[in-house]
């Protein structure tokens, strides 16, 4: 293990992720024992242990599917099938079942479902985001249709073993079982399967030519993550004794922060679980530090989001970090300003070398050739749409006989709509916007506030909302750009500010209601047609230019097939990906607007049902995930789909249950269409 | 128990000393709230800190407001930490019934009271405020089934699927339903409790459908919204179908008799005589937890479950507060001038009987009434 001095500062440079967990982590526990009136007693160190374990297990299979480069979004939805199959088929009466028995049960149910999982994105080779929310939406119903009501029995034996003590008075269980997890990890990392499962996602295409095994790893590792997030089921069930369908499912949002926390990489190959294990504790301990400094409730997403982002950003310190990149470059051109060296600062002339001449003109070429591959990725979801769209014809009526349908369908789509343009842009850059949700409540919040049901005042209100809405997204923009945090760290973030701006704003009542013409806007109709269908028309249309047509346009596609190419073609890239997060809060700030409109006032959690369907929005219209690829149009027949969709399943007498798990297969059956 | 004697002791004490205090020290008093993004915790929250700010209860109380957000696991580690940090008492909504039941219990044994509003938690230990919510279920479902004469086609909207209180509302309704032959239930979505998402679900619904296919509306939360709706489609609003559902000041309103005249409000927040029966989860349950922990501590004897009255309210019973005192609202008015309450979507169910010290303004803003 030792070596050179050197050599054990590379590795601990290589670590420094997960150092700086630890020592965060570290630096907590003794804030925290400093402000605690009573010593920490090993009661104390036992319930801690216990109280972050779920959230720790959890972490660690998302964990192996990030550094695969995947995104497991099935994560909480497993947790809550395996609580809720293990609550609802224990046997009452039998106070001592056997623990190693429910145990593998419940591990045996989570890596089945991540071997579906894995099937479609290993086997099938679809967008590991798409399938793993479908997987979300079939599970929340199963375990829905098993469990419907918090209830049911969990052997105290399980709870025994899980929270008991591993050596009495030493060494509480939950703390030995951590243990096991990282021992098995650092042998599984040495494997030849950990080694692929880094180079997988390192570079997938890399480890495919290599020769690495790429597909069976990519299927184990979503298999293993399955089992891990059944192990945290177990352990809920453990220690709460009981069952609740809903339990795990809030617990995916903090598996990505105890990630991220914790050094590892999105995007794959690099990070680990020991960093992750750590993040989740952090994430836990944050909550008794919140209490000792008797934090109000108003600011409490806004501390732990300060200390999502601070973690991440001490993590990511270095000499060669995108920070110290960015002050080096600024502090280069302020350098070369004052020497007068700037490019911008030289006469501008042309400087065509004499011999270049225009390139050859070759013929124009078909539509079909220029078109054919939008086309390939927008057509399913309208194919779909025109399924979902006989279905309902069929079961419901109404559809082809009159406007109403299309009317409600094409009013609801708006929302997604407006979304799609915004989230849609910055993923093709390759990024992720989770900040939409509070970013639309605030912004509706601000505008009925501010015009106190008056016309007169959406000439002031309307764009006082656009700015704020613009500043949000710039500061997610530079974020991703100036300090280069991930875009889920810095949305995520940006998303629990702005919830606690969005409370301490309204005192907890948003006050005002939508004035009478946007109500109109939303509600009202011109011939019969609802007016915002003709605003939606014209976004449209205007959407696909800015998307198609205008250099704009180009540079996001630019900077979404390669960074790096962009950036050296001359595209100024951080402008580029600075601008996508301003149009899309400036999206989201739209549809707050519009959904007050609709609603006619605004409410505190307006905007929490729209943030994964945006997403899927996107990728079922047919744009990757990773940026680059998709088209406006297709994303348009997305929001048709899944409003068509959700239109079909609220006109039947079906049991929600049964309405998820379509849902998450109708998902499912549009993105195995746009498969390669 | 420790404290019941502590307290005890003290007044005794207080007795011979001719004070009026009953304790030297305020009582430690926790809050671990679940999400607090929606209006009715937010209202339940600015009730429970508006009492714990009055004069009855500033010196006597010493309140901290802590928030778990929809994560069980994060209350569970946060009632710990009140107990490690020396709570009397925590005052509880539950995020699930049943997963807090480990902590719950280990709380009771070091001796600190567990009172839970709202939500129940089923650990025995603890003390519960609620309202019963099957017979909030059945009540309303039979109101409807009665105004509909036993026949008609009705929609239905639940609340959050999966937990204990939208199934139990849900079941008996349906139970109810299912009494009446004549009584077809031929739309049913997911509510989610929101008027947004109510808004949103009826537009599905109302896609395939007109609103003369359907007789009547049960819904938790959205009969503000339903009649908004009907009166976009152009339906009179003397024509507006029967709603059973929440509580919310614009339902409230719209109950009213069309020629009452409020101050402030506009089509739809405005009276139109709408048929209905209103109910809720009242949000001042907090206050009322907060109340009877500080009995507890006290030595009163309060029991382990504190049913409230159901505060339902119909078009013969709904009656328009001016100021929305304490005093006002104990003489039987229920709903207040829009010019005050600005959002047709809160929570009118804020009367009670046993806090005098919590008028209209606790629940807006938070301040207590004296």
């Amino acid at each position: 293990m030792s070596g050179t001095p050197a050599r054990v500062l590379r590795s601990l440079g290589r670590a420094q992720g997960v150092v700086v967990a630890v020592l965060v982590f570290a630096g907590l526990m003794l804030l925290n024992a400093l402000l605690s009136p009573f010593p920490l007693s090993y009661f104390d160190i036992s319930f801690l242990s216990s109280g972050g374990a779920t959230t720790a297990i959890a972490a660690a299979g998302q964990t192996l599917v990030i550094l695969s480069g995947g995104f497991d979004l099935s994560a909480g939805a497993v947790v809550s099938l395996v609580n809720a199959v293990l609550a609802s088929s224990m046997s009452p009466t039998d106070m001592d079942a056997p623990v190693v028995l429910w145990t593998a049960i419940g591990i045996g149910i989570g890596a089945a479902v991540g071997a579906v999982n894995g099937f479609f994105v290993a086997v099938l080779r679809l967008q590991p985001i798409v399938v793993t929310l479908a997987v979300m939406f079939i599970v929340q119903g199963i375990t829905l249709l098993i469990l419907d009501t918090p209830g049911g029995f969990v052997a105290p034996s399980l709870g025994a073993v899980f929270l008991g003590d591993a050596v009495p008075g030493l060494l509480p269980a939950p703390v030995a079982l951590i243990g096991v997890l990282i021992l098995l990890w650092l042998w599984l990392k040495r494997t030849s399967f950990g080694v692929t499962l880094y180079a997988i996602g390192s570079d997938v295409e890399s480890a495919r030519a290599t020769g690495l095994r790429v597909r069976a790893v990519t299927f184990l590792t979503y298999m293993l993550a399955g089992g891990l997030y059944g192990l945290a089921g177990v352990f809920v069930s453990a220690q709460t004794g009981s069952g609740d369908p809903l339990v795990g499912n809030a617990l995916l949002l903090p598996t990505f922060a105890a990630v991220v926390i914790g050094g590892t990489r999105l995007g794959g190959g690099k990070g680990g679980i020991v960093g992750t294990i750590f993040g989740a504790y952090i994430l836990m301990i944050v909550v008794n530090l919140l209490l000792s400094l008797n934090v109000s409730a108003y600011f409490s997403t806004i501390a732990e989001s300060a200390v999502l982002l601070l973690a991440v950003l001490a993590g990511s310190l270095s000499r060669s970090s995108t920070l110290s990149l960015r002050l080096r470059d600024l502090s280069d051109s302020l350098r070369a300003r004052r020497a007068g060296r700037l490019v911008g600062q030289r006469a501008r002339q042309d400087r065509r070398l004499a011999f270049t001449r225009p390139a050859e003109r070759i013929d124009a070429p078909g539509i079909l050739q220029s078109h054919g591959h939008t086309l390939r990725y927008a057509l399913p979801s309208y194919a779909c749409l025109a399924l979902v769209l006989i279905v309902t014809q069929l079961l419901l009526g109404n559809v082809f006989d009159g406007w109403r349908y299309w009317d409600s369908l094409l009013v609801l789509s708006c929302f997604l709509i407006v979304l799609a343009l915004g989230q849609g842009a910055v993923i093709l850059t390759g990024g992720l916007d989770l900040s939409l949700p509070w970013t639309i409540a605030l912004s509706g919040m601000l505008l009925t506030g501010l015009v106190a049901g008056q016309d007169s005042g959406l000439w002031t209100a309307v764009p006082l909302v656009l700015a704020v809405a613009a500043l949000i997204g710039l500061t997610n923009g530079l974020g991703v750009v100036a300090l280069g945090l991930s875009p889920i760290v810095v949305t995520l973030a940006m998303n629990g500010i702005l919830q606690g701006a969005a409370l301490l704003w309204s005192g907890g009542t948003p006050a005002g209601f939508a004035p009478p013409s946007l109500r109109w806007l939303m509600t009202g109709e011109i011939a019969g047609v609802t007016p915002i269908i003709f605003v939606m028309v014209a976004f449209v249309a205007a959407a696909i230019l800015l998307l198609g047509r205008t250099a704009f346009g180009r540079r996001i596609y630019a900077v979404g097939n390669s960074e790096m190419a962009a950036r050296l073609s001359g595209v100024r890239t951080g402008r580029v990906i600075v601008s996508v997060y301003i149009l899309s809060a400036l999206c989201a700030a739209l549809v707050g607007i519009l959904l007050a409109g609709f609603s006619g006032q605004a409410s505190l959690g307006m905007g929490d049902d729209y943030l994964l369907p945006s997403i899927a929005v996107v990728v079922v219209g047919g744009a990757l995930i990773t940026g680059g690829r998709g088209h406006f149009a297709g994303m348009v027949g997305g929001a048709l789909l899944l409003t068509a969709m959700q239109t079909l399943l609220a006109g039947t007498a079906l049991p929600f249950a049964f309405r998820s798990v379509f849902f998450g297969l109708v998902i499912l059956a549009a993105v195995i269409a746009l498969r390669e | 128990m420790k404290n019941a004697f502590l307290a005890g002791s003290v007044c005794a004490a207080a007795l011979v000393a001719g004070a009026a205090m009953a304790q030297d020290e305020p009582y430690d008093i926790y809050l671990s709230m679940s999400y607090i993004g929606n209006d009715w915790q937010a209202e339940a929250q600015n009730m429970v800190r508006a009492l714990a700010e009055s004069s009855d209860y500033a010196d006597r109380v010493n309140l901290r407001i802590q928030v778990a957000g929809p994560n069980a696991q994060r209350q569970i580690q946060q009632i710990n930490a009140m107990v490690q940090a020396g709570a009397d008492a925590i005052v509880v909504y539950p995020i699930s019934p049943t997963a807090l039941n480990t902590v719950v219990k280990s709380a009771c044994d070091r001796g600190v009271t567990i009172i839970a509003y709202d939500g129940e938690i089923t650990e025995p230990c603890a003390y519960n405020v609620t309202i019963d919510q099957t017979e909030a279920g059945r009540v309303t479902a039979e109101w409807l089934a009665e105004e509909l004469g036993g026949e008609g086609d009705i929609v239905v909207i639940t609340g959050v699927p999966g937990t204990s209180v939208d199934t139990a509302r849900t079941a008996a309704a349906m139970e109810v339903f299912e009494g009446h032959e004549g009584i077809n239930v031929v739309g049913e979505a997911v509510g989610m409790w929101s008027q947004a998402v109510a808004r949103t679900e009826l537009s599905r619904l109302m896609a395939t459908r007109d609103w003369s296919d359907i007789d009547g509306l049960w819904m938790q939360v959205g009969c503000y919204t339903a009649n908004a709706m009907q009166i976009e489609a152009g339906i009179a609003p003397e024509d507006v179908l029967p709603c059973a559902g929440e509580g919310s000041n614009g339902g409230r309103i719209q109950m009213l008799p069309a020629d009452t005249a409020v101050e402030g409000g506009a089509m739809p927040y405005a009276p139109m005589g709408a048929p209905r029966i209103s109910y809720a989860s009242p949000p001042y349950s907090g206050a009322l937890a907060l109340k009877l922990a500080v009995d507890i501590l006290d030595g009163a004897e309060v029991p382990k479950l504190t049913t409230l009255p159901l505060p339902i309210v119909t078009s013969e019973t709904i009656q328009l507060c001016e100021t929305g005192s304490w005093e006002e609202q104990r003489d039987g008015c229920n709903a207040f001038q829009p010019s005050l309450v600005a959002n047709p979507g809160w929570f009118a169910s804020i009367f009670s009987e046993e806090l005098p010290q919590l008028g209209l303004n606790a629940a807006l803003v938070g301040q207590a009434e004296n």
